[in-house]
């Protein structure tokens, strides 16, 4: 467990304007003082450096932030850090190193499903997701399932192709 | 190279140019390890968040920041005076120096009148993100408020001739067939996921900047003038970039002012824009209203084409959107007339969106030639093909290599054209009507002049590095390819350097012209660096080409080969290593073609077609693309599956601006009121359609020796003409007016 004022990042002095909690996110516990008004997304990156989960509208409406909480895809920048002590977080970084590629990751780089890789993170979380969910085999069923997710360089048709190629559907 | 869905092949040295090659950089794009502007954090960092004036035309009266400076963890509220003014960097598209553009002129806090809402009327600096953002909310501004004008109807200053031949009005007056008809687009909102973004730290009197830009060196050049530095004082990194598509191109107000802040606080500054704030101030593709008349033989050639356009710009700066630019050599026509002017509105500046001038251009155009084809009653393929020129009649000089005819003839094998009725609403398919339109795409083929170094190690391995940046089109890949391709060597021992001031001078990542202007650096770097390799050889007393002179040897794929007889290659490892060399550097440069002086001898351009269904449900009023064939000539495509996305990218884009795309400014206030996501709406998951691209691959050696092209823009430009034109065929609705709505459908 990491000691809670060993962000060598943060200038915020620790005060008792902030809140001590303790977040399992990728399997490991941290123990840190956070904002009350932080939301996960901005823990995750501001406080834990972890960022792989990206903002793109702090709104829920681009799905770049999407992580798992206890197993199902959330979007990380409507949740708020305090109020998920006890659930277990997954972000990108607990799916794969470059190194070590998930499938789904691998699928990625194989069929280019991206461009700028700014939206991949969100994409890939919830095509993880998407694998235990109750989605029919076909390309639509999986556009649907994913039209949370936006890709603005328009790298639909690859990712769809990747997940397909994963779910041995293509 | 078809588009079929298939595993991309991993490619051997000896094919590397030309082969589906998966990114260099996938794994960490997968993983999230890439790491891009504001992933970056720092020791004492501090946040900051713009306030915004709530007003587009006025002045601030007063800014009373009482309540926001005692807040926690607040550091400064700085607005004007609270640091020294900045400097302006008044340099444009049309300056001689092409290394420091920008859009916005007037720095940010250089007065106090407000001339579009969102504009930085100061600024909120604290410990953290929340903090920050608190204060900012708490400041309190008042204005002079007067009525902004953000009209819609625009009427320009004065028109200036772009484009003339022959007599276009005679032209027209004299025409068996014409058509005079208005096309309108809405503004269009960039949107790239990834909002801007800068990290400002200052090392004594040395800034560094961590920045969303499409060009280090030009935001580079920009910032040091306004903050009044030597270049050489400030460094710019852009290693990823969540893409920009024209609003990361040239840098906005944020960026000074992040640095101002962390000047006058001795702090590291990362300022990160909201996505509201992305619609106000990092520009947009402005309203643009067109007008296009067409005249015609009976038999369907060309009489005239008169084109003329306004764009809405900004209070101070004149963008201009130029929208004729593929107007004067798309057809053959004796007349031709192409006018541009601008329309001045309380709206924040505009710049460059993908496919600037061309794709609106083209919209109307192409919207022109189908309704014209449907008053000859001709095929709108056939009418193209009719008005083919030889030569660009707008320079008068060939082109460097034109397909145009064939990415018809392609696409409409491909599409199954020939099976097409032309009467509206005469096909049919599940009970859906279905439309099947057309348009022509062009885009400029042009290079920057750019410079590139490459590093031979002794472990076999390559470095190459240019300040260029990747914004998502697969650079870093395609320059790891192309020195693989000269070296003989596998992409994965080929590192590559890119997205930093400190590398040799690249060129901005825009107009799709990044590829066509490495060819050249890269090709003489890694050929300099095998001629010093040579001749450090032939210079070392005990070697294996010792007492060789320079001239007797050779650099082939990586390899010191004798001219003569039948001594073994040796690789270039294998020599640093025998004498002793851990490395050697070889650097390179290449010219710019891209507005260069003087009158060009040839003209230089990609083409294609892009054919689209559309399937349309007249009792559900639901209108949905179902599926299209672009046919692209590009030149050679170095990297097929980068290309083909690029492409796909483009039309899903496409489909964005022809039915959905649209920022509505608030008469009362001038406030961009559709400022999210869920407001603007871009094409999502269920928008793609079944998207079939294929290539023609004639090499134009015009511009570099592989003879590539770029690929980045074209396929937007026709997309939405294609779109629109499938929509008349299938409702005899002929939408003059994007984004399509379904009440122009439904009446
Ligand atoms: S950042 Fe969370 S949905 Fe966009
Ligand atoms: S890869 Fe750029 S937004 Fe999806």
């Amino acid at each position: 467990m990491s000691d809670p004022t060993s962000n060598p990042f943060s200038a915020v002095e620790p005060n008792s304007d902030l809140l001590s909690v303790v977040l399992r996110i990728n399997g490991a516990s941290h123990a840190l003082q956070i904002d009350p008004r932080a939301t996960l997304l901005d823990c995750l990156r501001d406080t834990l450096q972890l960022t792989g989960t990206k903002k793109g509208c702090d709104h829920g409406q681009c799905g770049a932030c999407t992580v798992h909480i206890n197993g199902r895809r959330r979007n990380a920048c409507l949740a708020l850090a305090a109020v998920h002590e006890g659930d277990e977080i997954l972000t990108i970084e607990g799916v794969g190193t470059p190194d070590r590629l998930h499938p789904l990751q691998a699928a990625f780089v194989a069929r280019d499903a991206y461009q700028c890789g700014y939206c991949t993170s969100g994409q890939i979380m919830s095509a993880l997701a998407l694998l235990q969910e109750p989605c029919g085999p076909g390309d639509d069923e999986v556009r649907e399932y994913m039209s949370g997710n936006l890709c603005r360089c328009g790298a639909y048709a690859n990712i769809v192709a990747a997940i397909q190629d994963v779910r041995g559907q293509s | 190279m078809s588009a079929s869905h298939s595993a991309p092949t991993q490619a051997s040295p000896m094919n590397v140019i030309g082969r589906p090659h998966p990114r260099v950089d996938g794994a960490l794009k997968v993983t999230g390890a890439a790491r891009y502007a504001g992933d970056h954090y720092l020791p004492g960092m501090l946040y900051a968040v713009p306030v915004g004036a709530t007003i587009a035309k006025g002045s601030i009266t007063a800014i009373d920041a009482g309540v926001a400076e005692q807040m926690p963890g607040v550091r400064a509220i700085l607005r004007r005076g609270s640091f020294p003014p900045l400097g302006r960097a008044e340099l444009d598209m049309s300056s001689a120096d092409t290394t420091s553009i920008l859009d916005e002129f007037r720095p940010p806090f250089d007065d106090d009148v407000v001339r579009y809402y969102g504009q930085y009327v100061a600024l909120a600096v604290a410990d953290s993100f929340e903090q920050a953002k608190a204060a900012a909310d708490a400041v309190r501004v008042s204005y002079a408020v007067e009525i902004p004008d953000v009209d819609p109807a625009l009427v320009a200053e004065k028109m200036t001739v772009k484009s003339e031949r022959g007599d276009a009005e005679a032209g027209f007056a004299g025409a068996a067939v014409t058509i005079d008809q208005r096309y309108a687009m809405a503004p269009e909102t960039h949107n790239p996921i990834e909002t801007h973004a800068t990290l400002a730290v200052w090392e004594g009197d040395a800034l560094t900047l961590h920045e969303t830009t499409q060009g280090v060196i030009n935001h580079r050049n920009v910032v040091a003038r306004m903050l009044g530095l030597p270049a050489e004082k400030v460094r710019v990194i852009s290693r990823f970039l969540g893409s920009g598509f024209g609003n990361k191109l040239w840098p906005w107000t944020h960026s000074p002012l992040a640095a101002a802040a962390a000047r006058t606080l001795g702090r590291p500054v990362k300022l990160v824009l909201s996505r509201a704030m992305t619609f106000q101030s990092v520009g947009h593709r402005p309203r643009i209203e067109q007008r296009i008349r067409l005249g015609a033989t009976a038999d369907g050639k060309l009489t005239s084409v008169r084109h003329d356009y306004v764009n809405a710009t900004s209070i101070l700066d004149s963008y201009e959107e130029n929208c004729g630019e593929a107007t004067p050599h798309m057809y053959s026509t004796p007349n031709l007339r192409v006018t541009a002017g601008i329309a001045r509105r309380n709206i924040g500046t505009p710049t460059s969106m993908r496919g600037p001038g061309a794709v609106p251009g083209l919209y109307a155009l192409e919207s022109g030639m189908d309704e014209l084809a449907v008053a000859l009653g001709m095929d709108p393929v056939e009418l193209r093909l009719r008005n083919e020129p030889s030569i660009d009649e707008g320079l008068g000089v060939p082109f460097s290599s034109r397909h145009f005819q064939e990415c018809l003839r392609v696409g409409a094998e491909r599409f199954g054209w020939s099976r097409r009725d032309p009467r509206v609403g005469a096909m049919t398919r599940d009970g859906l009507t279905l439309g099947w339109g057309v348009a022509a795409c062009s885009w400029i083929a042009e290079r920057f002049a750019s410079n590139a170094a490459v590093d031979l190690r002794d472990d076999g391995t390559a470095r190459v590095a240019c300040a260029i940046q990747d914004i998502g089109t697969g650079t870093y890949t395609v320059m790891a390819q192309m020195v693989a391709e000269r070296l003989g060597l596998p992409t994965d021992r080929i590192e590559v350097a890119l997205g930093d001031t400190r590398l040799p001078a690249g060129p901005v990542s825009g107009g799709s012209m990044a590829t066509a202007s490495l060819v050249a650096p890269i090709h003489e770097a890694v050929a300099k660096a095998g001629a010093a390799l040579i001749a450090a050889a032939c210079a070392a007393k005990d070697g294996p080409f010792s007492g060789s002179r320079p001239e007797e040897l050779d650099f082939v794929e990586g390899k010191i080969t004798a001219k003569t007889g039948n001594r073994q290659a040796m690789g270039f490892d294998t020599v640093l290593k025998a004498l002793g060399m851990p490395a050697i550097s070889g650097s390179g440069s290449g010219t710019g073609t891209f507005m260069a002086p003087g009158k060009p001898t040839v003209s230089k351009h990609s083409f294609g077609a892009h054919f689209v269904e559309v399937t349309w449900q007249p009792e559900t009023a639901r209108l949905r693309v179902a599926r299209t064939v672009s046919v692209i000539d590009a030149g050679r495509i170095l990297n097929p599956l980068a290309a083909r996305n690029q492409i796909e990218g483009s039309v899903v884009m496409g489909i964005g601006m022809a039915l959905f795309e649209e920022t509505h400014y608030d008469a009362r206030n001038g406030a961009p009121v559709n400022a999210s996501l869920a407001d603007y709406v871009v094409a999502t998951h269920a928008d793609a359609p079944a998207m079939d691209v294929h290539f023609l691959e004639y090499p134009d050696t015009s511009l570099n020796a592989l003879g590539a092209r770029g690929v980045g823009e074209i396929g937007l430009a026709g997309t939405a003409a294609a779109i629109t034109n499938a929509v008349y065929h299938a409702t005899g609705v002929r939408v003059r007016e994007l984004p399509l709505k379904l009440e122009h459908l439904m009446s």
